[in-house]
């Protein structure tokens, strides 16, 4: 898997200037080069371990991504947290008010009740999500690795979640959509698939699994080319089915890759609105799939509250924090045992 | 070498010239010779060819004003109205509800239009009785009253045949919480099983009905405007304690629980659909697909039911009677409003006045859509129905007879009370929680707001 | 293998790729049912009578009658416009975020300056920030430069870096041997010469695999441009779905034309599937996880 691969060659690499290439005087081609010759600080003709010093082109390489940066993460994040101490409604100037929103929020069933329903369809989306992506990759892996069967594959994930959920919001229809005539015609009863308080949040998470299915598969695939073949080799020299490979071979070999590829999802899966958004259509969404991204954007743009919002959104990055920082541990873990 | 040099300077001059942009000031959509566009939203995509011709009329006489109007279904247009607003961009008039636009007074967004009324002297007696003064708080005006709607049973006349119902019979209907009175018999009638049984014989088979005597309406927000609510007011509940701009709701009285109830029983005998089986479509696609007999509806429909492109033969009947013996419709008017940061005031106000002109109404009248607000265009429209061949005196009779009709609540937080009890209600139909204890619950929530 | 397990295997493959592609199918075949027939005719795997003008009408090639006979409401809509802006969009967020972020990556990775560790490890600190904390400001910044319904306020929050772009390219330009570099520098090249020279060219493959990320990303964003690019000058594709979905007539969907636009809105990246479809399934492998 490369991205565990490149993260390895980043920790070898990483100490900085180590191994002393230095051989500062890369810049006498200055007057063609003006915006951008800025090894400024170097000292002509220093011996091969010598610091050179980038300072001038390396600002100017960076202005773009630091002006970006500072304007669009950087403040927004402290404005953010300033706004959730505040009543601000976007209309007005916002007006301190110390941990009010934070204390409303812990005591809003609305907050509590969304974080619920999002929890609900991240297990629903990410457990059937993984299963499915295993098989695949496994069929991948040892069935057949056509090229075209892996774009084919891949080919929702590259749709927009809109327009993934208008296609399933059609097919799943309560009176026309196909999947119910398919129902009527096999004799079951048809099913009000978005609009039933208990079908509406696993649909949800089973179209998204429709969606990112093939994306996963590709991943955990990846991830299996980087067992060397000649396990498999020996494995079926001493008589092992392909069930048994995948058990005692695969699996385990796979396991870092696989709780890498869990907690990103996990993460990704956590913020899901477009799908809810679209699907809420009618009067709103109902409350069983008032997910914790449709509660911000309601209270920020429904009702402005936009402090309110601010709070819960830093609750939710909070969560989504600490879930992240699981992941770097993962991250570490299984790039120890791929090493 | 150049070369390089040169788009590395291009992209970061457009870079620069980004974040340049992003600091000027700009916006109006005023262009230099003078012109200005107004934009116009509005949801009843049946309306839009009569406002269109509005405008096209007020072009005429205002050819320096062009107005672009904009049509967003009822569903999302509140949301879109607010996000728009958030943004600055709101439009420079917007048609406006009773139960949405306090949060949008409470927030500054509307521009007080008593000023220009008081200049221009604007006849306010010439609206339907009420309408005018919906729209004021604290001597305020935000907004012009547009139309006025009621509400009506609607039903399937080949079906009533079918069940040999009488016209008559529709229109002397009752109803009480308790055992439906003819109202609930008429609906038992008028459910049909794939066996062709109604509802009142002993082998109907409640799990698989063809035709549903009657379909309920789930989204209707904390006023039920298309059924609960008249329902409940015609068993002697109301909704808060003073209207407009009361503080306590209602919603625990046990007069609103019995009546949501009876809905529930409906259901339960299969007489109306369940709520996780409803359709995605609308109501009245039901009825037009032939798998539903009878409804309330709207004044705001009659064309969707009794105009030329309705697949079934429907009539209309007045509200039954309630167990006070008296027919009880909300009334709602509609007015214009127009958006506090626009730049075209004066040009806004122009179309606001001509929109809610008897000269503009006229225009809408003969459409045949809606009830204008202006009384003597009202009855223009009734004749332009006739003149169509619809009878769609229960509309109009409802807003003559004495108590016949009560306006909808008008107070602040409209759009969280309307999500916090929609929710409640529904539920309550799918029989996760009682109608008393899920309607206490959310009442409690509700009035939380006003504290 | 024994027969049976490689037959299960093969017809398990075969299914995940109908349940796969089956909804695209009905996608398009809605799409080409004239709106009348919808209704009677919704289970049949096939139109009765194949028509185009669901496709016409949301282009804006009918007139607001036409379009209201065929189902639709009558409202304005221009998809072509739309998809206009959606490639301009995703287009050029992905060039210009690639392009920043090489800048920025090789910064980090090549060039020594004091507080380089630490500019870095911010950034990368950003990458555990929900997109949505930095949402609601954004869009109030946004709002307050007046550039709401522009496409400069729409792409100016991701245009200029991406933390993950930038510690992406970061790591693959440490891989890349410095000999190369050195011998660039000896030949009197700067660090802009040996980055627009060497490195830019050496990179193409990881180049490539961030700026498809990107536009796939930018193609399927939803949210950002909802808030800020509503009007119609700046509204992109999934945007305008939204919107169209919201404008059928009141209680009826308009389903054919849904599912036209959605076509359309699918039509591009099949397109690149079938072109890039390698490139991209191995630019996976690479890129790992997002």
């Amino acid at each position: 898997m490369r991205t565990t691969r490149t993260a390895e060659r980043s920790q070898v690499t990483e100490p900085g200037d180590g191994n002393g290439d230095g051989n500062g005087d890369g810049n006498s081609d200055g007057n063609s080069d003006g915006n951008s010759d800025g090894d400024g600080g170097t000292k002509a003709g220093a011996p091969r371990r010598g610091k050179r010093d980038d300072r001038r082109a390396a600002w100017l390489f960076l202005i773009p991504a630091i002006t970006g940066f500072v304007i669009f993460f950087g403040y927004p994040a402290v404005r953010g947290f300033w706004y959730s101490l505040t009543d601000y409604n976007l209309l007005n100037d916002p007006a301190f008010v110390g941990a009010d929103n934070y204390a409303k929020l812990v005591h809003d069933p609305q907050f509590w009740h969304s974080l619920g329903v999002t929890a609900y369809y991240v297990v629903i989306n990410i457990g059937s999500q993984l299963l499915l992506g295993l098989l695949l990759a496994a069929l991948m892996h040892r069935l057949t690795r056509s090229v075209a069967l892996r774009a084919m594959l891949l080919l929702p994930w590259l749709v927009p979640n809109v327009t993934v959920a208008l296609l399933w919001i059609w097919l799943l229809d309560a009176d026309l959509g196909f999947v119910n005539h398919l129902l009527k015609a096999l004799g079951f009863g048809t099913i009000g698939f978005f609009v039933s308080p208990d079908w509406a949040m696993p649909t949800i998470g089973l179209v998204n699994t429709w969606a990112y299915t093939g994306y996963t598969a590709l991943l955990l695939y990846a991830g299996m080319l980087q067992i060397p073949p000649h396990l498999y080799e020996s494995a079926a020299l001493d008589g092992a089915g392909e069930l048994r490979m995948f058990r005692s071979i695969t699996l385990p070999i796979l396991r870092p890759v696989l709780a890498l590829v869990l907690v990103v999802s996990l993460i990704g899966s956590f913020q899901i609105f477009d799908t809810v958004a679209v699907a809420a259509g009618g009067s709103g969404a109902t409350s069983a799939i008032r997910v914790i991204y449709y509660f911000i954007y309601q209270q920020a743009f429904q009702y402005f509250h936009m402090g309110y919002a601010s709070a819960a959104a830093l609750v939710l990055a909070l969560v989504l924090g600490v879930l992240t920082f699981v992941q770097l541990r993962l991250l570490r873990a299984s790039r120890s045992d791929l090493a | 070498m150049i070369t390089t040099k040169r788009a590395g300077t291009a992209l970061l001059s457009l870079t620069l010239a980004t974040m340049l942009a992003a600091c000027g000031s700009s916006g109006g959509t005023e262009s230099q010779d003078g012109k200005v566009t107004l934009d116009y939203w509005l949801w009843d995509d049946q309306q839009q060819a009569s406002y269109q011709a509005c405008a096209d009329a007020f072009q005429k006489a205002n050819p320096n004003i062009t107005v672009k109007i904009t049509q967003t279904a009822w569903a999302q247009y509140w949301q879109n109205l607010t996000t728009q607003l958030a943004a600055g961009q709101a439009p420079d008039v917007w048609t406006d509800h009773g139960s949405y636009y306090p949060q949008f007074v409470g927030s500054g967004q509307i521009l007080d239009l008593q000023p220009f009324v008081t200049r221009d002297k604007v006849d306010l007696n010439q609206y339907q009785a009420g309408l005018a003064d919906l729209w004021v708080k604290d001597g305020k005006r935000y907004g012009l009253p547009k139309d006025w709607d009621t509400v009506a049973l609607v039903y399937n006349s080949t079906m009533l045949k079918e069940q040999k119902l009488k016209a008559a019979e529709m229109a002397e209907l009752t109803w009480n919480p308790t055992d439906g009175g003819t109202l609930q018999q008429a609906i038992a009638k008028l459910t049909v099983d794939e066996n062709g049984r109604n509802g009142l014989d002993p082998a109907f088979d409640k799990t698989k009905v063809k035709v549903y005597g009657f379909l309920p309406e789930w989204g209707d927000g904390s006023q039920g405007q298309n059924g609960w609510g008249d329902l409940a007011v015609a068993n002697g509940w109301t909704y808060l304690d003073k209207n407009p701009w009361g503080t306590r709701y209602k919603y625990d009285d046990p007069k609103l629980a019995q009546t949501i109830d009876w809905y529930k029983r409906l259901i339960d005998k299969g007489y109306a659909p369940k709520f996780d089986k409803q359709s995605t479509l609308g109501r009245d696609a039901v009825l037009g697909a032939g798998k539903g007999a009878m409804t309330f509806a709207g004044s705001w429909t009659i064309n969707t039911f009794l105009g030329p492109d309705a697949e079934q033969k429907f009539a209309l009947a007045p509200m039954p009677l309630g167990p006070a013996g008296t027919r009880k419709t909300a009334i709602n008017g509609l007015s214009d409003a127009i958006f506090a940061g626009t730049e075209h005031k004066e040009e806004a106000w122009k179309w606001v006045k001509f929109l809610a002109s008897a000269d503009c109404q006229d225009i809408v009248a003969g459409n045949a859509v809606v009830f204008p607000a202006v009384k003597t265009a009202s009855d223009k429209a009734a004749a332009a129905h006739r003149a169509e061949g619809r009878d769609v005196s229960v509309y109009v009779d409802a807003t003559k007879e004495q108590g016949g009709t009560f306006l909808l609540p008008i107070t602040e937080h409209g759009n969280e009370v309307s999500q916090i009890v929609q929710d409640a209600i529904q539920q309550i139909v799918l029989g996760q929680v009682g109608a008393a204890e899920g309607l206490k619950k959310a009442n409690d929530q509700v009035n939380a707001l006003f504290t | 293998m024994p027969r049976i397990g490689k037959i299960s295997a093969w017809a398990t493959v075969a299914v995940a790729l109908v349940l796969t592609l089956f909804p695209f199918y009905w996608m398009v075949r809605t799409a080409l049912t004239p709106a009348a027939e919808l209704y009677a005719d919704s289970g049949a795997l096939f139109p009765q009578h194949p028509t185009l003008v669901n496709f016409l009408r949301i282009l804006g090639l009918t007139s607001q009658e036409e379009a209201r006979a065929a189902g639709g409401s009558g409202a304005r809509i221009d998809f072509a416009r739309y998809l206009l802006n959606s490639v301009v969009y995703s287009g050029l967020i992905a060039i210009l975020q690639t392009f920043f972020c090489a800048m920025a990556g090789y910064a980090f990775a090549r060039l020594r300056f004091p507080g380089r560790d630490f500019v870095f490890g911010v950034m990368i600190a950003a990458l555990m920030v929900p997109p949505i904390f930095t949402l609601l400001p954004n869009f109030v910044l946004v709002k307050n430069f007046d550039l709401v319904n522009t496409f400069a306020g729409m792409v100016a929050p991701t245009i200029l870096m991406t933390p993950f772009a930038v510690f992406f390219l970061r790591q693959f330009f440490l891989s890349i041997p410095r000999d190369v570099e050195e011998a660039a520098r000896l030949d009197g090249n700067g660090a802009w010469g040996v980055f627009w020279r060497i490195v830019l060219p050496m990179s193409r493959g990881p180049l490539i695999t961030i700026g498809l990320t990107t536009t796939v990303w930018a193609w399927k964003d939803y949210l950002w441009p909802l808030l800020v690019g509503r009007e119609e000058e700046t509204r992109v594709l999934t945007v305008a779905l939204g919107v169209f979905l919201q404008q059928s007539p009141n209680t009826r969907p308009d389903w054919t034309g849904l599912m036209a636009g959605s076509t359309l809105s699918v039509l591009p990246v099949l397109l690149l599937l079938i072109f890039l479809g390698r490139r991209l399934v191995q630019s996976l492998n690479f890129s790992g996880i997002k």
